[in-house]
């Protein structure tokens, strides 16, 4: 599903001049397959998953998800791509302010080439969890179904992989509990998720752990076992 | 991006920075209102000048009698010779003979004067034309000789008209007419007789000069008779009836007045054109200060361009996470960049559009404020402007491109915003 090639990804830095934070990265993610990618702060998680997602394209190396070729796309066709192939999750859940859950849902299919319409929206809230408060404006939704919302948004166009930037870092820990089931539920139904995160309760939910450190990515030290408790 | 969505993200930006997008509207509505105006003002003043004060027809050359007799066929001198070699002038239409009646002449009216007690001596002068010159306004009779003891048929000038109804008619507390009323009066003329002026030895031709029509091809200051009777006037005083006073000639097309006017001039002729020069000059000068005023509100529309992109730059910056957000569910950088243009492009459509009809209302309160409070004078027109159909259009079209090119940079600015940047972690 996910396959990169010696990825390098580095920016000017002032004085510390040029940084790699991603360092000849190679890795491969199975279809159906739930990485957990750990990391201290700065480490360039993020970094790879705004590669892996098409949002970060200064990068060298070869990257393919869901097969398509990232490497040397243009910037329609990798908007066509973050359109139809990937979903985002944020810590911040990033939603926009004046629409309501509903119309947050169903904005990819502002730039979508397809008839996605409401009904799909619907139906993405509904598996969330939120079928009842679709019109809610996000200042009345609380921090966890705030993250419903935007995990909705992410599979309005059913994508291939979710890619999930601290997705949980924002939640008390009984709604993160809840996003992480949903996580688990959405991975069981087939969908690919890589998930960056500190948190180790959503480091166990996943079937594998990979630890970037100094722009490399290796196995984690110390993996949860799938469904194991966290250290938190 | 699809239509209705673009719409449903335009409204919500608005309807959120409501402050922002009201000033922006009115900075155009401004611009635009003061341009509009003042172009209608300019156009409707312009045609006062062109139709009303000087009205030039641009197909017509005057010609009349050379100063100096130093020309190739016999002096300058308008004979029947003369005008049958300009009316072969090539371009040349029709040539329309002119004579002045050369001799005084006076009216004396003592009766009812429309409904008024009217005792008046008045000098008259009268110039013969050619019956075609005047045809189409003649609205009574054929306009040709009656011959003697007959009511000779007179055009007026309708600039005549107008000058006496706005000055000298308030003046002397005499009634206001119309052409339809003045069609058919007749007054009194004594030819070869003056109050003023020596005479020639002829007798004295007691007459009636009875109105057929207004026009303004009439003589301004004169009555304007068939030019056989101002043949026969001289004749019958015995002074010269053999030459003519000037002659019009009527080109094919406009384009043809310079050649005719220069062939004209090689013939040792000269072309009377104080009229066009001064309509010319008025023209010229309606012209600069229309432009003047137009130029004044392009600049205010500048001053909206710059308001709007600062107002937008802020707002781009206040949204950039938002931005970030659309760029990773599928927006391209030309999504973005289009989505702030069409935010400016309502702002630009509501402003020309407000602006527009400001514009309008405040010509209309002009004309009504004229009509209550500015007294009546000469070529006073119902309304000092003209909107043609395209000046709405410009209005709301220089509203758009000035709320497009202020937000031209905001807008490469919003397209740029790196998505990677704006939502890492916690932004």
């Amino acid at each position: 599903m996910i396959t990169t090639e010696a990825l390098t990804r580095g920016y000017d830095d002032g004085a510390r001049g040029r940084v790699r934070v991603l360092d000849g990265v190679s890795l491969q993610v199975a279809a159906g397959e739930f990485l957990a990618v750990v990391g201290r702060s700065g480490s360039g998680k993020s970094t790879l998953l705004h590669v892996l997602g098409g949002l970060d394209s200064g990068f060298t190396g070869e990257v393919t998800v869901a097969g398509t070729r990232l490497s040397g796309l243009g910037d329609r066709a990798l908007a066509k791509f973050r359109n139809e192939s990937v979903g985002f999750v944020f810590q911040s859940f990033h939603l926009i302010q004046g629409l309501s859950a509903l119309e947050n849902v169903a904005l990819p299919a502002a730039f979508a080439a397809n008839d996605a319409d409401e009904a799909r929206a619907k139906e993405a809230l509904a598996r969330v969890g939120l079928g009842e408060k679709t019109e809610r404006l996000p200042s009345q939704l609380s921090g966890g179904e705030r993250q419903r919302v935007a995990i909705a948004r992410s599979l309005f166009n059913k994508p291939r992989v979710l890619l999930c930037d601290e997705p949980t870092g924002n939640l008390d820990l009984q709604t993160a509990d809840e996003v992480i089931g949903l996580f688990k539920s959405l991975n069981q139904d087939g969908l690919t998720i890589i998930a960056v995160t500190h948190e180790d309760r959503l480091r166990a939910a996943a079937s594998r752990v990979l630890m970037l450190n100094d722009g490399r990515l290796a196995p984690h030290p110390d993996p949860l076992p799938r469904g194991g408790e966290g250290d938190r | 991006m699809r239509p209705n969505s673009l719409i449903k993200l335009v409204r919500l930006q608005l309807r959120r920075d409501r402050r922002g997008a009201f000033s922006s509207t009115f900075g155009i509505a401004m611009g635009i209102a003061s341009l509009v105006f003042f172009v209608a003002l300019g156009l409707g003043v312009g045609r006062v000048v062109r139709e009303k004060i000087f009205p030039v027809d641009s197909r017509l050359v005057d010609v009349v009698p050379s100063q100096l007799a130093i020309g190739l066929f016999g002096g300058g001198k308008l004979t029947q010779d003369a005008v049958d070699r300009l009316a072969a002038i090539p371009g040349v239409e029709r040539a329309y003979r002119k004579m002045s009646v050369r001799v005084p002449a006076v009216s004396l009216y003592d009766g009812d004067f429309f409904g008024r007690r009217l005792r008046m001596g008045i000098e008259v002068i009268a110039v013969g034309v050619d019956p075609d010159f005047v045809r189409a306004d003649v609205k009574l009779g054929d306009f040709s000789d009656p011959g003697p003891g007959k009511p000779i048929p007179t055009i007026v000038s309708s600039r005549l008209l107008e000058i006496y109804n706005k000055t000298f008619a308030p003046a002397r507390g005499l009634p206001q007419l119309s052409a339809q009323m003045l069609v058919g009066f007749s007054f009194p003329v004594d030819f070869n007789r003056s109050y003023v002026a020596v005479v020639a030895p002829g007798p004295v031709t007691s007459t009636q000069l009875q109105v057929a029509g207004l026009s303004e091809r009439g003589v301004l200051a004169a009555a304007t008779v068939p030019l056989d009777v101002a043949i026969r006037m001289n004749q019958a005083a015995n002074v010269d009836a053999e030459t003519f006073t000037g002659v019009s000639l009527q080109a094919a097309s406009p384009s043809e007045v310079p050649t005719i006017v220069a062939a004209v001039k090689e013939m040792g002729l000269r072309v009377d054109d104080q009229d066009r020069r001064m309509s010319e000059n008025a023209g010229a000068a309606v012209a600069i200060t229309t432009s003047a005023m137009a130029l004044l509100s392009a600049l205010i529309c500048l001053l909206a361009a710059f308001n709007i992109a600062h107002a937008l730059s802020a707002a781009v910056r206040a949204r950039e996470r938002e931005l970030g957000v659309m760029r990773a569910v599928g927006a391209s950088q030309r999504d973005i960049f289009g989505l702030v243009l069409a935010e400016a492009v309502v702002l630009g459509v509501g402003g020309g559009v407000a602006g527009t009809l400001t514009a309008l209302l405040a010509a209309l309160g002009v004309d009504m404020l004229s009509a209550r409070v500015l007294p009546q004078f000469p070529f006073k027109p119902d309304t000092f402007f003209l909107v043609p159909p395209w000046l709405p259009l410009l209005g709301v079209g220089l509203g758009v491109l000035a709320a497009v090119g202020g937000a031209w940079l905001p807008a490469r600015r919003a397209a740029q915003v790196d998505p990677a940047r704006v939502l890492a972690g916690q932004g």
